[in-house]
């Protein structure tokens, strides 16, 4: 199943605001937290892009919120470390496994759960959220993941009539999903909020603030000029500190407008308890933080990758020789200091970031390969690459958005390219019309910056959506392999992978670290480095915890 | 005058059309911008592109787009923008014009007193020192690009000097509105009003000052020296008043102008949410409608201000109504 | 300007005895340039533009001679000098956490003078060579502006009627669109073109846009020059000679506008200027590969607290150049219009 990483622009990064659960659960890390009560004050710089409806939104600015107003099937468990990446039961009383070679999921759905409006939970709410997925129209992952459900290939072409009582089949509380082919990812679907469960009255047309809910908080306001705002549901009554533990504050918000630089000060003063990390933290203020502010920020490493893809089907870069050199000769310590050093960024060179499954550390393109850690730039081997590929003197469009710290990087590639002997050029475009640009192969675009954080922690996630062969469609702006990668033989490897993922998941994890080391060999990206986050809370706040999955679970913090 | 006045307001509205038609041609005839792209959010599916392209109308023809735009626009008013689609253009226009109003009337005042100021006493210290030193300070005013200097006001008050008693009041960038709390609002604005009215005391306090000296000469302030008025009576009863034409006239417009998103690079050097600064933040998402209601708001305003100033001209001056 | 050949201060002495002969009349050009010299402020202001100028135009000569810099691409791993030292151009950030990196400061030496920016290239470089684009831009857009306004409004204001009533609609159109909202919705635009029809990144954008919003300003105030020099008696006469319309418009009517439009010149470079600062500041005026002022001020916001020089440097040139425009302009209008003069000097 394609699986896509929320890609975001380099300066949007996911607001984490600390929810820490409260108590200390058997399973979760979390830390002692503090007391129940308050509001927990966010900022942003701007209200979340896109539709705010639940099953639209891609933001994970959002999606912070969205987890602790509604429930999935299955979750991830609000926690932080290695169990934070672990699928937890939540509306449904266990994990099942599947049967049917499994192509059949049996949820029984626990009793007695109230939305926000007091409404009790069923069956039917969850077969309606499911057909309202495919109804909104534009739900982004409904033709792609959600469509392995039997009858959502006939719900994407007809949305508006959409059934699926062959997919899902509900008696009572017990509901039944029946797939079309095994999905080794279909549990970590469910655990997102496209999939959360909404009340079967919702209309099925986008909404400007999320409907009721099953999680410890409602959402009461959604003003995208001013501020989002939730507080407790009178209805939640905990069932699983795991899943979706009670919140301490009593409210929520994230109030947006202001600038950057006068977050960053709100946030040092405690006037607020989080900033956003949607919005970059200014260079200028890191040293700041460093000397007077240090025991409000806390780094957390991300599962993201910062990459320029070389586009694999037109010269130079469809020679294997030109994209390896590029790979040779890329500075990535240089590279790191634009995002701010070597403390925020950890260099790579391949497709997968360290703490991922199937992640095995690799690194060819450096002075003294084999120990897997990228040390040096090698530009006498690069030089050699080149002069050998034939492909000096091609012009190389060199393509970022027009953020400060991307256009920095791309002027560093068009120095190093030069220098190299291609002809390169600037082509800075603005975020909102830059990514879609790269994806486009119309646009012949040779060097292109982007950036992926995963959805869920699954290998495929990074590779098959990236490089794989299904991810591009020619002439479309949606097609996320930018690289317009497509290996035969790499391809069946990863088809393997996720075949064996659905009955062996660590097996398959084998299979993907080949595949990553093989992808990284062929060079379709000049991967640079996996970014980590700077999140600055406020004095006040206790039990930060921050989960990989979610980052900062903002429950789980207190600020009484 | 009633023949003036109609043939302003027929011209008005002319000009009001036309701007409407160039703007939207601008953002929608251009080629290379897919508006549906952004409005159907991160990562669509093919499907989900044409679907939201067929939503938004844009497969129909130009002059249909153009209608529909303006129809959401101003007659239902429920334009939404292309980056957040809960956020309502023309409310959203509504809340920003109190912050742009604030800023801009505040400012207003302060150069207005001090331009008079300034020029009356480059008028009266003529010969002296006085004199020219005003007018240089005047011209470094004007030379002075506002969002730079808006930038070394910030590095002064919010960091540099922040810590010392002078600055110390200075609050963090940002807008507190009136009603929530007045004192927070004048402290949040007076750099701000500062900065801006710096490069406008400096322009109208040379033109009060030229506009002064040409008046000195005229036979009837000869007279009303001759008659034995005190030099501050002529000065202030006489020609000022006189001068304040077109003082007025010039600052109706650049009134005008600035509540009309002119003020935009001090919001956005200061963080002020107002219009202008929903226009950058429009400009750098490329969220058509956002910008085409911002523009045209600000054009809209102009013109009218303009029309109104033009009438009121022709008042008080008869040539003009007739030529 | 024909009528003011004899000005109120030229000297006419005659010698004793002397019978009163033709004296032959000064040219106006000729008596202006003679104020024109006499107005020392004006021309201390006019030095300064010029010494900006060739500083600006100088910018090679100062990187590769005398700082030996890198002012384009980029120099993340570059070193400099300081006390004898080698150190890195852009540091790794200190403190408890060792967050971030920090470009070097002013070395007040030849090579970084006022530092560097975020990617390891010399400011004061950047801000010359930001200066030859600057400059260039705000004297190119001015010129084009004046050009095109002074011809159309010679059009117009000369064959009236129709031409008259289109080109001044046109203008008012213009005119009526706020300048800024106008400049930056055509700068937005050309600059997101996907398939470029004419390169994002040139230098033409700018300069065009910026001149094309200003031309109502030149145009109409000429426009009303010639209406009135239409009206003037020697005019008349020159019909009545039977002039033809090229012979009235070059001759007769040109001339007399054409001090309106120098005095209008320096001031409208002023004006382009500060306008090119204030798009390239909105990140929608000059483009990368290019520097100028306006998108160094940009670089500079992201280093305000820290390293302030280089957000200062680029903004002390523009009030100095401006400034001066402004002076020489005032004195421009003094020298040609002693009218104005007069007033003036009261």
């Amino acid at each position: 199943m394609v699986k896509r990483l929320v890609s975001f622009p380099a300066a949007v990064l996911v607001v984490a605001v600390l929810v820490s659960g409260c108590g200390g659960s058997k399973k979760s890390t979390s830390q002692p937290s503090g007391n129940k009560g308050g509001t927990l004050i966010t900022l942003a710089n701007a209200a979340p892009s896109g539709s705010p409806d639940p099953q639209v939104n891609y933001t994970l600015q959002e999606w912070q919120f969205l987890i602790i107003t509604h429930d999935g099937l299955v979750g991830f468990a609000h926690a932080g470390g290695k169990q934070g990446t672990k699928l937890v039961p939540d509306l449904a009383t266990s994990i099942p496994s599947p049967t049917n070679g499994g192509k059949t999921w049996k949820f029984t759905l626990r009793s007695g759960i109230k939305f926000s409006n007091g409404q009790t939970l069923t069956g039917k709410d969850v077969k309606a959220t499911f057909e309202r997925l495919f109804k909104i129209g534009d739900s982004p992952n409904a033709g792609t993941w959600y469509n392995a459900i039997q009858g959502g290939d006939a719900c994407v072409k007809t949305p508006k009539s959409c059934d699926l009582s062959k997919g899902i089949v509900v008696n009572g509380n017990t509901v039944t999903f029946h797939l079309a082919k095994p999905d080794a990812e279909f549990l970590d679907q469910l655990a997102l909020p496209f999939a959360f469960i909404l009340p079967a009255s919702t209309p099925a047309k986008n909404l400007n603030i999320p409907p009721p809910g099953t999680g410890p908080y409602k959402w009461v306001e959604y003003a995208p000029t001013k501020e989002m705002k939730v507080v407790r549901n009178p209805y939640f009554k905990e069932w699983s500190k795991d899943a979706q533990p009670a919140g301490n504050p009593d409210t929520i918000v994230q109030k947006f407008g202001l600038s950057v630089e006068s977050e960053v000060t709100q946030v040092e003063n405690g006037q607020a308890d989080f900033l956003a990390n949607s919005d970059q933290i200014p260079a200028d203020r890191l040293n700041e933080l460093s000397n007077k502010h240090a025991s409000q920020v806390h780094i957390q490493t991300l599962t993201a990758t910062y990459y320029f893809a070389l586009n694999t089907r037109i010269p130079p870069f469809n020679n294997l020789k030109a994209r390896q050199a590029v790979n040779y000769a890329a500075d990535r310590n240089a590279l790191v200091k634009i995002y701010g050093g070597p403390k925020l960024n950890t260099p790579t060179c391949q497709v997968l970031p360290p703490q991922f499954p199937g992640y095995t550390a690799y690194c060819p393109y450096t002075k003294n390969p084999g120990s897997g850690k990228w040390t040096a730039p090698d530009l006498a081997k690069a030089k050699q690459l080149v002069q050998q590929s034939g492909t000096k003197g091609a012009t190389v469009k060199v393509n970022t958005d027009t953020t400060p710290a991307d256009k920095s990087l791309g002027e560093y590639f068009i120095t190093l390219l030069n220098s190299l002997g291609y002809n390169a050029k600037p082509q800075f475009l603005s975020n909102s019309i830059q990514y879609p640009f790269i994806q486009n192969s119309k646009n012949k675009v040779e060097f292109a910056f982007s950036d992926w954080f995963q959805d869920y922690p699954a290998a495929s996630d990074f590779l098959n959506i990236l490089l794989g062969c299904g991810s591009f469609h020619p002439n479309s702006d949606s097609s996320p392999n930018i690289a317009a990668f497509c290996n035969k033989g790499i391809q069946a490897k990863m088809d393997q992978a996720s075949t064996t993922g659905v009955t062996d998941p660590t097996a398959a994890n084998h299979i993907w670290a080949q595949v990553d080391h093989e992808v990284t060999d062929q060079a379709p990206w000049v991967a640079m480095f996996n970014p980590k986050q700077l999140n600055l809370v406020s004095p006040r706040l206790k039990g930060y915890l921050w989960s990989p999955q979610w980052y900062l679970l903002l429950d789980q913090a207190s600020v009484k | 005058m009633v023949a003036f006045v109609i043939r302003r307001l027929i011209g008005l509205v002319f000009v009001l059309f036309a701007i409407t038609v160039i703007t939207f041609l601008i953002f929608f005839a251009t080629p290379g911008v897919d508006p549906a792209r952004q409005f159907a959010g991160r990562n669509p599916s093919h499907a989900t592109v044409v679907a939201v392209r067929h939503q938004l109308g844009l497969d129909r023809p130009l002059p249909v787009q153009y209608a529909l735009m303006m129809k959401r626009l101003f007659i239902s008013r429920d334009l939404v923008s292309y980056g957040n689609q809960a956020l309502e253009v023309v409310p959203a226009i509504k809340a920003a014009t109190p912050v742009t109003l604030s800023l801009v009337i505040g400012a207003a005042v302060i150069w207005i007193v001090f331009s008079i100021l300034v020029g009356l006493l480059a008028v009266v210290f003529k010969g002296t020192l006085i004199d020219p030193l005003l007018m240089i300070l005047a011209l470094i005013g004007i030379s002075m690009p506002v969002f730079w200097l808006g930038e070394v006001a910030n590095l002064l008050t919010q960091d540099r000097l922040h810590d010392t008693v002078r600055f110390s009041w200075v609050p963090p960038l940002g807008y507190v509105g009136f009603t929530a709390n007045p004192w927070q609002w004048f402290l949040h604005l007076i750099i701000p009003w500062l900065t801006l009215s710096v490069l406008y005391i400096g322009f109208y306090a040379r033109v009060l000052r030229a506009d002064l000296l040409d008046v000195q000469n005229a036979d009837y302030i000869r007279t009303a020296r001759a008659k034995g008025l005190t030099p501050q009576n002529v000065l202030i009863k006489h020609m000022l008043r006189t001068s304040m034409i077109t003082f007025v006239s010039l600052f109706g417009l650049d009134f005008a102008v600035l509540v009309g998103g002119g003020a935009l690079l001090t919001e956005v050097v200061f963080g002020l949410p107002g219009v202008g600064l929903l226009t950058y933040h429009s400009l750098n998402g490329l969220d058509l409608p956002v910008i085409m209601a911002t523009v045209l708001y600000g054009a809209f305003f102009i013109a009218i201000m303009s029309a109104i100033v033009d009438v009121v001209y022709a008042r008080l001056d008869p040539r003009v109504r007739l030529s | 300007m024909a009528e003011f050949a004899f000005g109120p201060d030229e000297d006419v002495v005659l010698a004793p005895g002397e019978a009163a002969q033709q004296i032959a009349g000064k040219s106006p050009w000729r008596l202006a340039g003679r104020r024109l010299a006499r107005d020392r402020v004006a021309l201390g202001a006019f030095a300064l533009f010029l010494l900006i100028f060739l500083v600006c135009l100088s910018a090679p000569l100062y990187a590769h001679h005398l700082a030996h810099t890198v002012v384009f691409g980029s120099n993340l791993n570059g070193t400099t000098t300081v006390n004898g030292k080698t150190v890195q151009v852009i540091q790794q950030g200190g403190g408890k956490l060792g967050i971030g990196e920090n470009p070097i400061g002013p070395t007040w030496h030849a090579n970084y003078f006022i530092g560097s920016d975020t990617t390891g290239r010399d400011v004061m470089a950047r801000v010359l060579y930001g200066g030859r684009v600057s400059l260039g831009i705000g004297i190119g857009s001015a010129a084009i502006c004046c050009l095109f306004a002074m011809v159309l409004a010679l059009l117009a204001g000369f064959f009236r009627g129709a031409t008259d009533a289109v080109l001044s609609r046109v203008m008012d159109l213009i005119w009526a669109f706020p300048v800024y909202l106008l400049a930056i919705s055509l700068a937005t635009v050309l600059l997101s073109q996907t398939h470029p029809i004419i390169n994002p990144a040139s230098l033409w954008i700018p300069t065009l846009i910026i001149a094309i919003v200003y031309i109502p300003y030149v145009y109409r105030p000429v426009r009303g020059q010639v209406l009135s020099t239409r009206e003037k008696e020697y005019v008349e006469a020159a019909v009545s000679q039977g002039a033809s319309n090229r012979r009235l418009m070059f001759n007769e009517i040109l001339p007399n506008i054409l001090s309106t439009v120098i005095v209008l010149f320096p001031l409208m470079i002023a004006t382009t200027i500060l306008t090119e600062s204030a798009l390239s500041f909105l990140g929608i005026g000059v483009q990368s590969p290019h520097a100028s002022w306006g998108t160094i001020i940009q670089d500079g916001q992201d280093l305000l607290y820290t390293r302030p020089w280089v957000a200062i440097a680029p903004g002390i040139m523009i009030v100095l150049t401006v400034l001066s425009l402004n002076v020489l302009g005032d004195g421009l209008r003094d020298a040609l219009d002693p009218r104005a003069k007069i007033r003036a000097k009261e």
